[in-house]
């Protein structure tokens, strides 16, 4: 492992490194390479079921956090939020979400119709593909490739191109301006986010999803990474604020003066791929910080107390990772959430100069102090091998 | 150079009354744009700003109490208007059923939209004086201005908290403010006889008398009929 983490084209190669940790008898991921193995219909089989799962990921958890959203906005406001539809609004995205289906999509006369028609579903495919990669509980996980990192980096950029396309073809100053900020703004901000996410990959010695979540058995790196992984998280949470597009960065749908930004031409389903894209991804973000600073599915464990630990373990080990996984997730939406209806926007220039002046120097510093650290070996606690 | 902040004694800008209402003039906080700080003060001052904006939305999420939506159909029953809220106008009667209103038709001449229109009895045969004869209301073409309460010298008009003025028939938004017609409560405070003061308050219903297009019948339009159209 040391030897590993001090050549750094070795990096990708540590996959082998994976036996050190009590992995799962027969994970999911197993299962899917014997059934790629197994010829093309086992190959066939296993895409359909993992499209579909997703898919239906993508829709439910769409529905649920747009009302949780409304509801944490409305009390953040001292308002009630959703109380009609249902007790306590409880079926008011399923009604939304019905409104929508019965809308007419509506192209408008001079844009570039397949470009349009693309856009979002490309949004809403990048999201998908990168809610692949999320690992859910051991073995729980559609794709585990072992550049899992460098898959993040890539796919999660993929993202601003259904937004540019959506804006350009809109033919809509409002819609291009809009399209055009998005575009500056996701460019810009995903440098400190890949930056963020790599002191991690430093540390735990692999780009492998699964395995970065099993290096932090001994600790999450949050509190392992000596101060260096609490400045990552910073600098991830406001990377990924402005990834998507939310409040105080959510200058591509300044409905004050974009009207309604790149989606302002689009209705009925179509609006609603673009909708559906912007929670699913608000999840997947979550659910990233999750794995990459606190220790995925991993139960909350304090140093060498044994018995507290013990009570941590309590849960069986089905719902035990369940439980972890989604309590922790749902605690960073939350403060996603409280960040949006709390901070006023941005101005343009001043949200490139804090990407570019302020966020990007720092992530560049902490990177470089995270990489002595790691490669002259001042760990002051266990290392995971 | 540390620029001071202005002290708020010091601004020439005096307390200011108006009535109730008090006004001081508060200076405003010192910013931290154009003023030469230090980038340590400058961090400390947004970390704070920041936090201190956290902390209040939280405490907004965390008491449901701070709530200031109002389910409108169902707490129907208990609904309170605000104090000030300008709803329905209304003549005020006291608990013996007396009006104060001396039919002085101030509140008729200033009103900038007609919407009031006052008939009178020149002289009553009892007190001698000037009485109100009909109080006709113009809910139709009043804005809620609020310009008659506050001209009326003897205070017996409010703005009550009842909005649900919705009829089917626009004829139905004129009508008559006061319960009787007759001299003020003073006024008939003063007459010796009681029985001859009951006999000066003459009842008048909301849609009576010859209020303007109130049930008129009108080009094309039949004749209303108030007592069953109000009745929905």
């Amino acid at each position: 492992m040391a030897d590993a983490l001090l050549n750094p084209l070795s990096l990708t190669l540590s996959v082998q490194t994976s036996e050190a940790f009590a992995a799962p008898a027969m994970s999911l991921a197993d299962r899917a390479s014997r059934a790629l193995e197994s010829g093309v219909w086992g190959a066939v089989m296993y895409i359909v079921i993992g499209l579909v799962a997703v898919l239906t990921a993508v829709s439910v958890l769409g529905l649920v956090m747009s009302y949780i959203e409304r509801k944490v906005a409305g009390h953040f406001q001292c308002r009630l939020g959703p109380m009609r539809v249902g007790p306590h609004g409880v079926l008011q995205s399923l009604a939304d979400g019905i409104k929508l289906l019965f809308k007419e999509g509506i192209e408008p006369g001079d844009g570039d119709k397949v470009i349009f028609i693309g856009a979002p579903i490309f949004s809403i495919t990048a999201t998908i593909l990168l809610l692949a990669i999320v690992p859910l509980a051991p073995g729980i996980q559609v794709v585990d490739m072992n550049v899992g990192v460098v898959y993040i980096a890539a796919v999660s950029g993929l993202g601003v191109m259904g937004i540019l396309m959506g804006g350009w073809s809109s033919n809509n100053k409002w819609s291009l301006l809009g399209a055009m900020r998005a575009g500056a703004q996701m460019i810009s901000y995903e440098v400190s986010l890949t930056i963020a996410l790599l002191v991690v990959v430093l540390f735990s010695g692999t780009l492998k999803v699964s395995e970065i979540i099993e290096s932090q058995q001994q600790g999450w790196w949050i509190w392992r990474g000596h101060g260096v992984a609490i400045v990552a998280f910073c600098l991830y949470v406001i990377a990924s604020t402005a990834e998507l597009n939310r409040t105080p960065f959510d200058l591509p749908e300044g409905e004050s003066e974009l009207t309604g930004g790149y989606h302002t031409e689009y209705s009925g389903l179509r609006f609603s791929f673009f909708f559906l894209a912007e929670f699913a991804n608000l999840f997947v973000f979550s659910a990233l910080a999750v794995t990459f600073f606190f220790g995925g599915w991993l139960p909350f464990h304090v140093g060498n107390y044994e018995g507290f630990n013990a009570v941590m373990d309590l849960l069986p080990p089905v719902i035990s990772p369940m439980f972890w996984f989604g309590s922790k997730c749902a605690l960073l939406i939350f403060v996603l959430m409280w960040f949006r209806w709390t901070f006023p926007r941005l101005r343009m220039d001043q949200l490139m100069r804090l990407e570019w002046k302020v966020l990007l120097p720092i992530g560049f510093v902490n990177l470089i102090v995270a990489a002595t650290i790691v490669l002259t070996g001042l760990y002051f606690f266990p290392s995971a091998t | 150079m540390a620029t001071t902040t202005p002290d708020p004694t010091e601004t020439d800008c005096p307390p200011m009354d108006f009535g109730d209402l008090k006004s001081e003039c508060v200076a405003p906080r010192p910013s931290i744009m154009g003023q030469k700080r230090s980038l340590r003060s400058i961090l400390w001052l947004s970390f704070k700003g920041i936090l201190r904006g956290l902390l209040t939305t939280l405490s907004y999420f965390r008491r449901p109490s701070t709530v200031v939506t109002q389910q409108y159909p169902e707490n129907r029953e208990t609904l309170e208007m605000f104090e000030r809220y300008r709803g329905r106008l209304s003549l005020i009667h006291n608990e013996e059923g007396e009006h104060g209103c001396t039919a002085c038709q101030i509140c008729e001449r200033l009103c900038p939209n007609a919407s009031i229109i006052i008939t009178k009895d020149k002289k009553n045969e009892a007190t001698g004086k000037p009485a109100l004869d009909q109080f006709i209301w113009r809910q139709d073409t009043c804005t809620f201005c609020n310009i008659c309460v506050l001209v009326c010298p003897f205070d017996t008009l409010e703005m009550t908290g009842d909005f649900e003025s919705s009829v089917y028939d626009r004829r139905l938004l004129v009508f008559n403010l006061n319960e009787y017609a007759g001299p003020t409560a003073g006024q008939l405070d003063k007459l010796e006889d009681e029985e001859l003061a009951k006999a000066q308050m003459k009842p008048m219903k909301k849609y009576q008398g010859p209020v303007p297009m109130c049930g008129g019948e009108m080009d094309g339009i039949p004749k209303l009929d108030v007592e069953k159209s109000t009745d929905v």
